[in-house]
């Protein structure tokens, strides 16, 4: 027995044991017992351990060829664990029970996996426990059709992109030889017509789990239709791990030439059409559901940069951006209908009722936009300085001025809560001590971040 | 020290996070007190201040993204030093100014006018590229708060557009900052965002070109020059009192400051090519400007297209390259500052009052109010330009400096002296304006759309009698100001001169 099977592992063993603990009780115990506590310590000693093994410098490989882990990837897998906490306190805001956690913690797993696989199998597998979990997520505890429907739709789509991933690992296995990420690095730099489409297959599953642009049609459905913890969740945890596969799988690799413009074009029009489509939105999740599409789009820009720096980019925006969404959600009205309570007409004079919670969400807004001195302008910033310094001035620039193009709907949020007087029949605008509790743990995290970022891009 | 002077309005905003709600005397005497102190830590600096160098004083420099280069990095020199002053002294007015204007949210309003005030003074303070990023759209919500929320009628359309338009212009500044940072690391190895290290950037005219097109244009919306000043009018008219005296006193430096400070100097060579333009500009907003003004209706107008007209003045100083005329220009932005300010401040007083702001229904307020018309007068006087009024050494600086330039350049082309002479005919068109104004306004049949007026109250009468002796300080005693800025007005004149072909003006 390698030791390193355990310690590599730490993170992962421990969401095991989270999950394990959750099941025993669960068939233990005749009455509801709320699943928080167990799942938030799982999570949270798993975070730390992942932290531990990054500061400790640990590199291993516990599976050859299959599961890598290094500092970089054990910083990752801290950041989505790390935005995975607030993400349950939301849940239990909304009295989610064990069923709910455990799927959560499965999905989690998957995240981890996704974020350590050094071989295409593997982040298959990990791709799929991160989002199969995620189907049944969306209609656990929801009596909505609309859940169901949403459901459905994630999962159709979901499936068409597993299909083309497997496509993709396919013919790379057929091009190469092997299922190994250098193999499919090396296939991506050369001009061999096999391995071109395999790449594209592969590029284009993650976009459409990604939701960018033209893939991103389930996602305003997907988000909408679900519980705020769930959207929270698939805006957060899963765009970030499908982000970090996406540098995993071009680690080391300079985007070929022919497929430079390809990506950058979609990236851009998911940029431009995110941010276009979210001024006429209704609710804050279509809203963040499209604004999500954009930032996609910016990520994705990430791939045109030189490879050295991808991952500390992506890391970084990943956290911000999380951080950014995670305090908008804690900030709704916990109370109401599950369909409505986050429409923006709910919001409409929020500072009056509400001073601390309309701060905070416009906080997350300024932050999403990329108004310094936020770090959603540090987390930009990088992204672009990035492309900048591989040549592509000229994407760079349109990219910056799609990120204009959302100025003006984070704009409105803020301007529905502050200038607007507060509707007549507004119901209840409370929110809930736990989701409270998010929040306060969120804006800490945002306000250290926008103190010292310094610190943090340091040990990326 | 001069953290302090940047930290205390952040301080200060924070605390009033701990005042209740309800207590809005202690968060109006909190914010006083802020702004207050904050403006007697700049005066000490400014009498510390050392005329002989221009070399950067009260530095501090903290590595922020070290990675990056990014340093928190803040200094004194003589280029923002009576910015920063008067954005210190601007401070404690505008807060008396709002006492009794702005009754709801009382709190965040305050808590908004500390943040600019942090957000202001950082901008002028930065000498890293970053930082000065940061806090100069750091300056833009604030603003959108105050217009947005205490706004007139059309609040909403005002704010959107003025924050619109700047964040274009400061978007496209975006990318020249990240291609410049990148630029100077390839070249230097070494990666920095320090001003002074990006004035030998060494870009070919191309780039520069490019470089200074996207800063001009962000500088340009801000000052704003013609034609891309149409957001200053609803801006103006739409935003509280407060507002307008924080746009006009301070916000609008900016666009020029920026151009003094980064625009010209970082790229030289496009500076040259740009500068016909800029002053053929600079020229067109000082006349259409004035005319706008001649032609308004609406009092708050009158005096938002004044702006216009006066930050042409400083425009066309800045870009003759004369000593002169760069101390002109600073001299003429703080003393736009005070005279907008104050004018401002009077509308607001006025509007506060009858709650109208349509000329036409105003006449005679010299016999309804004499106090207010002395005031009103004396600043109609200053921004009209009359010897011994800060307006006077302004544009007479700018002008003069303007015509040196252009006598000089003669042998060579005769488009800057005809410039220069046509910028001349602004100061009768200010005359014009301003005394149409304060002649409808202050004189004729007495009438007010609400009767009777109150008379200045003690603490409007504090605020217009300091304003009024510091247009007078100006005005009469400039010398040691012009001190203070000319060693760092030399260095920006020299590296602008280093640019010129050899055997061409001197």
């Amino acid at each position: 027995m390698n030791l390193d099977m355990l310690v590599g592992l730490l993170p992962e063993h421990l969401l095991l044991a989270g999950i394990l603990v959750l099941l025993v009780t669960e068939l233990a115990t005749r009455h509801a017992v709320s699943p928080l506590p167990v799942a938030l310590l799982a999570v949270a000693a798993a975070m730390a351990a992942a932290l531990g093994l990054a500061g400790e410098g640990y590199t291993a490989m516990p599976f050859p060829e299959q599961f890598v882990m290094d500092p970089g990837r054990a910083v990752a897998k801290a950041v989505l664990l790390g935005l995975a906490l607030p993400v349950l306190l939301l849940a239990g805001e909304a009295r989610a029970d064990g069923r709910f956690a455990m799927l959560l913690l499965s999905s989690l797993y998957g995240a981890c996996l996704v974020v350590s696989a050094g071989n295409l199998v593997t982040l298959f597998l990990g791709l799929e426990l991160l989002s199969l979990p995620v189907y049944a997520l969306m209609v656990v505890g929801s009596r909505r059709p609309e859940s169901a429907e949403a459901a459905l739709k994630y999962l159709v789509l979901g499936g068409a992109g597993s299909a083309t991933l497997l496509f993709g690992i396919s013919l790379t296995l057929g091009a190469t030889g092997s299922l190994s990420m250098t193999a499919f690095t090396g296939a991506a730099a050369g001009p061999e017509p096999l391995a071109m489409a395999a790449v594209t297959l592969v590029l284009a599953a993650l976009m459409l789990k990604a939701a960018l642009v033209p893939f991103h049609g389930w996602a305003p459905d997907a988000y909408a239709g679900t519980g705020v913890p769930v959207t929270a969740y698939m805006a957060t945890v899963i765009k970030g791990a499908v982000l970090l596969a996406l540098v995993g799988v071009f680690e080391g690799a300079r985007l070929a030439p022919a497929l430079v413009g390809l990506t950058a074009t979609l990236a851009l029009a998911s940029a431009v059409w995110g941010n276009l489509a979210a001024m006429g939105q209704r609710g804050l999740r279509r809203m963040i559901a499209y604004s999500s599409i954009a930032h996609a789009g910016f990520l994705f820009f990430v791939l045109l940069g030189e490879p050295a720096g991808r991952l500390e980019a992506v890391v970084f925006y990943v956290l911000v951006y999380g951080l950014a969404n995670l305090l908008a959600f804690a900030c709704l009205p916990s109370r109401g209908d599950e369909g409505t309570r986050d429409h923006l007409d709910r919001l409409r004079g929020l500072y009056r009722s509400r001073p601390a919670a309309a701060i905070l969400l416009a906080v997350a807004m300024l932050s999403l936009a990329g108004v310094p001195p936020l770090p959603g302008f540090v987390a930009k910033f990088f992204i672009f300085k990035n492309v900048v310094e591989a040549g592509y001035t000229a994407w760079a620039v349109a990219g910056l001025l799609a990120s204009y193009l959302g100025l003006f709907f984070y704009l409105r949020v803020i301007r529905i809560m502050f200038m607007e007087e507060p509707a007549a029949t507004k119901g209840d605008t409370r929110g809930g001590v736990l989701a409270g509790v998010a929040g306060v743990v969120c804006v800490a995290a945002v306000a250290a971040v926008t103190l010292f970022p310094g610190w943090l891009l340091a040990r990326l | 020290m001069l953290n302090w002077v940047l930290f205390l309005p952040l301080l200060g905003a924070l605390g009033l996070t701990v005042v209740p709600a309800h207590r809005n005397d202690l968060t109006r005497g909190l914010t006083l007190a802020v702004m207050g102190v904050q403006f007697v830590l700049a005066a000490w600096l400014y009498g510390q201040f050392q005329a002989a160098t221009g070399a950067l004083q009260f530095e501090t420099r903290i590595p922020w993204i070290p990675q990056w280069g990014v340093y928190y990095h803040v200094g004194l020199d003589g280029l923002n030093l009576l910015l920063v002053l008067l954005t210190a002294f601007l401070g404690p007015l505008v807060v008396a100014g709002a006492f009794s204007a702005i009754t709801t949210g009382v709190r965040l309003f305050y808590a908004m006018v500390l943040v600019l005030q942090f957000a202001m003074v950082g901008t002028f303070l930065a000498q890293d590229l970053f930082l000065f990023y940061v806090f100069w759209e750091a300056m833009l919500i604030p603003m959108f708060l105050i217009i947005g929320i205490w706004g007139g009628e059309r609040r909403l359309y005002a704010t959107f557009k003025f924050v619109l338009y700047t964040a274009f212009g400061s978007i496209l500044m975006l990318a020249a900052v990240i291609y410049i940072a990148y630029t100077v690391y390839t070249a230097t190895g070494v990666p920095s965002f320090a001003i002074a290290d990006l004035y030998r950037g060494g870009w070919s005219l191309e780039v520069q070109s490019l470089l200074l097109a996207a800063f001009a244009l962000s500088f340009a919306v801000k000052v704003p020059m013609v034609p891309l000043h149409t957001w200053l009018p609803d801006a103006h008219v739409e935003a509280p009192t407060a507002g307008s005296v924080i746009l006009a006193g301070v916000l609008l430096k900016m666009g020029t400051y920026g151009f003094l400070k980064l625009g010209l100097p970082m790229f030289p060579e496009a500076a040259l090519l740009f500068r016909p333009v800029l002053m053929t500009l600079a020229v067109v907003s000082i006349i259409y400007g004035a005319l706008l003004a001649l032609v308004q209706e609406d009092i708050k107008k009158i005096v938002a297209y004044s702006s216009i007209s006066h930050l042409g003045y400083v425009m066309l100083g800045l870009v003759s390259y004369d000593l002169m005329g760069i101390q002109g220009g600073i001299i003429q932005m703080v003393s736009h500052g005070l005279i907008s300010g104050g004018l401002f401040l009077m509308v607001g007083m006025i509007y506060e009052r009858c709650h109208s702001r349509d000329l036409a229904h105003y006449g005679g307020l010299a016999r309804l109010l004499p106090g207010y018309a002395v005031f009103f007068m004396l600043l109609t006087l200053a921004s009209v330009g009359l010897p011994s009024t800060s307006g006077f050494t302004g544009e007479f600086l700018a002008l003069l400096g303007a015509f040196n330039a252009g006598w000089a350049e003669l042998p060579h082309a005769t488009w800057p002296l005809a410039l220069a002479a046509t910028a001349v005919l602004g100061v009768v068109l200010g005359a014009l304006y301003m005394l149409r104004l304060a002649g409808r306004l202050l004189f004729g049949p007495a009438r007010a759309p609400h009767l009777p007026l109150a008379g200045l109250s003690r603490r409007e009468g504090a605020i217009l009698t300091a304003l009024v002796a510091a247009i007078f300080l100006i005005g009469l005693a400039p010398g040691p100001m012009l001190e203070k800025t000319e060693a760092s007005a030399l260095e920006i004149q020299s590296i602008l001169n280093a640019a010129r072909p050899a055997g061409g003006t001197p």
